[in-house]
């Protein structure tokens, strides 16, 4: 068992879920409300992460953050180091590929709050700060768990990205899925099968932690 | 037949546009006073009064009230609901569903410290019978009180206009009955004018001082509820009235000038 | 509210900063080619109990490290299978001097218990074996970034068996992933480094036999020390050169610079 690999993971997930919710709030609500053009374009591009293989996402994250463009660059001239290889580079192509993930659950969840509810908020006075934190997050925050639960257990099983934007650097981009790969190719499969059990049971955990709440939302207010 | 503008109007509503909704609509409502919009649906008669609420506007209108201009589009003029002072019932009653009755009254005082907010509530639910179920939620709450903690609510802001959507539509005839009596009586202490949309001509003759019947946008007549009742001016406002036989103490009127 | 922000915000900065502290720490991440992931980890194992220090091995084909280490992937020190990529590095300015050569590689035919093919006929039996039909999978490292693949390409092509072989060729992404192809029992056999065969590891679940060294150009290994690297890897990197490392590299099949076979 790589416990540093196993600590990389949970850190990396957690950080990518705290960094997701409030962009999936933000842009849950948003895309919630009334329609407008353009808004299919957006939510395909969200949709997006979903159906690219990895290897492509890794591919253009790569070329984008790498030390030859300009964005890469800069970053470098920052902070002294690139942004590949690095965890802080995973951490933002594991942000990126997790929207929608965390978006479509939030997205659903606001759409799911009665029309007329926001319009009482706002007959009400409400101010949309005060509608959001008092009236919508009460009732949405089920399905923006929701994505938040399949975000970080998403982050800990992605493989593909994570190669080719991380590399395999123990202790900085080594995660619990690259650990597995390392070990079987170490022809260790005993490390290997402790690894895959125990992200199996995480995500299985995740699994039945989304529908459980799932099923909260539909028994308070359906 | 179109009124003219009453002098001490609090509110005057002007209301046009082609699409995406037809509306064509101008009127008036003085304080205290109860205007009932009737019309079969798709008259635009809840457009109207989302118009009204600030959560809708037509291409060209301009609503007034108390001397401050709520919407003027050719003015650019055009304050969110939020910023009017509406007290709305909608045919939902859209109350807050993970909040007491008391909390759903309390978000419209929001101004308010929280001591001052609780007692205001309280006191608006005891005044629309509701005391002792303020700590309930909408959904241990029957038809009838649900619609009690909605009117209290809209209330709350001590609106400068009182605004119904059906607010009976959703519930049994008995309690229909009882809620249009309560509400007979609270009316008698509201300041502002009042507009209420119904499908229901008892509501009408109960409650309303003046009846405006729309259809399809425009307004066929306005008046004072027993004139327009007694002296339809079309034939068709007759048909929409059904005056052929439901309403109690009004007399036929058919083809009568 | 307020409070739980603030607990919020440490933990992040913590979580994310973190990293910066462990850097410092000085425990250099070490980029080695896949043929070394038995010898360098015992190699490691005795740098660790001499110096009581530790580094990270980082494993992977070498061809792989250097577009990442141009990348500026934070390695300290290269050991490559393949000089020609540590000479480039250099020349481009990104590794400490030229490095130094720290051994010359083998390759080797493996095959499974049980496979059809039988290593120590070496390439003559593959040849055999190919012709019987019984080999319908073999496993070599990608040529295209894995030296030991290129090797074992030009192996087989001075037997005249690339033709016959290529299109059952299950290429593995270094030559430890061609091993586990090799051996795992998806293919019929293989040729990997001569140092991962001689694991125990492998050893144990199949036979090998060395593949003559003038079959193929030679696996020049050449390490060097990236830019900038710490006090421990170049512990590390003199260590390398010791005669306890040596002798690791001797018993794993590899020949020693100043050494013949």
């Amino acid at each position: 068992m790589d416990w540093e690999a196993l600590w990389l993971s949970l850190r990396l997930g957690g950080l990518t879920v705290l960094l997701l919710l409030p962009l999936s709030i933000a842009l849950g609500r948003f895309l919630a409300m009334r329609p407008f053009r353009g808004k299919a374009f957006v939510e395909a591009a969200i949709a997006l992460p979903l159906v690219l293989p990895p290897t492509v996402l890794g591919f253009y994250l790569l070329v984008a953050f790498g030390s030859a463009t300009w964005l890469g660059q800069i970053y470098e001239r920052l902070f002294g180091h690139t942004l590949v290889f690095t965890f802080e580079g995973l951490l933002a192509a594991s942000v990126i590929i997790n929207i929608p993930f965390a978006v479509q659950p939030a997205q659903r969840a606001f759409e799911a709050i009665a029309l007329d509810l926001r319009d009482a908020a706002a007959t009400c006075g409400l101010s949309w700060w005060r509608s959001l934190r008092r009236i919508e997050l009460p009732l949405a925050w089920p399905g923006i768990l929701t994505g938040m639960v399949l975000a970080f257990a998403h982050t800990l099983g992605e493989f593909g990205v994570v190669l080719m934007v991380g590399g395999n650097i123990p202790g900085e981009t080594k995660t619990v899925a690259i650990a597995i790969y390392d070990r079987v190719q170490a022809f260790d499969n005993e490390a290997a099968g402790r690894m895959a059990a125990l992200l199996l049971l995480i995500s299985l955990a995740a699994i039945a932690l989304s529908f459980a709440l799932t099923k909260r939302v539909v028994r308070r207010y359906g | 037949m179109a009124e003219s503008p009453s002098p001490n109007a609090a509110l005057s509503v002007n209301l046009h546009q082609q699409t995406p909704i037809p509306l064509d609509a101008e009127f008036t409502v003085a304080p205290g006073e109860i205007l009932a919009l009737i019309g079969p649906s798709g008259s635009g008669k809840s457009t109207a009064l989302r118009s009204i609420a600030g959560l809708y506007a037509p291409s060209r209108a301009r609503i007034v009230c108390n001397g401050a201009i709520w919407l003027d589009r050719d003015a650019g003029i055009n304050l969110p609901a939020r910023a009017r002072r509406v007290g709305m019932v909608f045919q939902s009653y859209a109350l807050f569903p993970h909040l007491t009755a008391a909390e759903n009254v309390s978000e419209a005082l929001g101004d308010l410290p929280a001591e001052a907010r609780r007692d205001r509530a309280r006191a608006l639910l005891a005044r629309v019978h509701l005391d002792g179920l303020e700590d309930r939620r909408p959904a241990e709450l029957s038809g009838g009180e649900q619609q009690r903690v909605a009117v209290a609510r809209a209330l709350a802001r001590r609106p400068d206009v009182l605004l119904l959507d059906e607010p009976f539509s959703a519930v049994d005839r008995v309690t229909r009955r009882r809620l249009r009596r309560e509400l007979a009586e609270l009316r008698r202490e509201l300041p502002m004018p009042v507009i209420l949309v119904t499908h229901d001509l008892d509501d009408v003759v109960r409650l309303a001082d003046r009846i405006c019947v729309m259809r399809r946008g425009q307004i066929l007549q306005t008046g004072p509820v027993e004139q327009v009742m007694t002296r339809p001016s079309s034939a068709e406002i007759a048909e929409l009235l059904d005056l052929a036989g439901d309403v109690p103490a009004v007399r036929q009127p058919r083809g009568s000038a | 509210m307020k409070l739980k922000l603030l607990g919020l915000a440490v933990l992040l900065g913590n979580a994310v900063f973190g990293m910066q502290a462990a850097r410092a720490q000085d425990v250099p991440v070490i980029a080695a080619a896949s043929d070394l992931q038995f010898a360098l980890t015992e190699v490691a194992d005795a740098f660790a109990k001499e110096s009581k220090h530790e580094v990270k091995l980082a494993f992977g084909s070498s061809g792989n490290f250097f577009r990442q280490i141009q990348q500026s992937a934070p390695f300290q020190m290269f050991l490559s299978a393949d000089e020609q990529f540590v000479l480039d590095l250099a020349a481009n300015g990104f590794t400490e001097g030229d490095g130094v050569l720290y051994a010359i590689g083998r390759i080797a035919i493996v095959a499974p218990h049980g496979s059809p093919l039988v290593a120590y006929g070496g390439l003559a039996g593959l040849k055999q074996a190919l012709a019987d039909g019984m080999v319908t999978k073999f496993a070599i490292a990608n040529p295209e970034h894995a030296p030991y693949g290129r090797r074992a390409e030009e192996a087989l092509r001075h037997a005249g068996l690339w033709e016959p072989i290529k299109d059952k060729l299950v290429m593995g992404e270094n030559v430890s992933q061609a091993a586990q192809f090799a051996v795992s029992g998806a293919a019929q056999g293989g040729i990997i480094a001569y140092s991962l065969a001689l694991a125990p590891e492998i050893a144990k679940l199949g036979n090998s036999a060395l593949i003559p060294a003038d079959w193929h150009e030679p696996l020049r290994q050449r390490m060097a020390l990236i830019k900038r690297a710490g006090e421990t890897a170049q512990a590390f990197y003199a260590f390398m050169q010791g005669p306890a490392a040596r002798g690791i590299m001797r018993r794993y099949g590899f020949l020693l610079p100043g050494e013949t076979s």
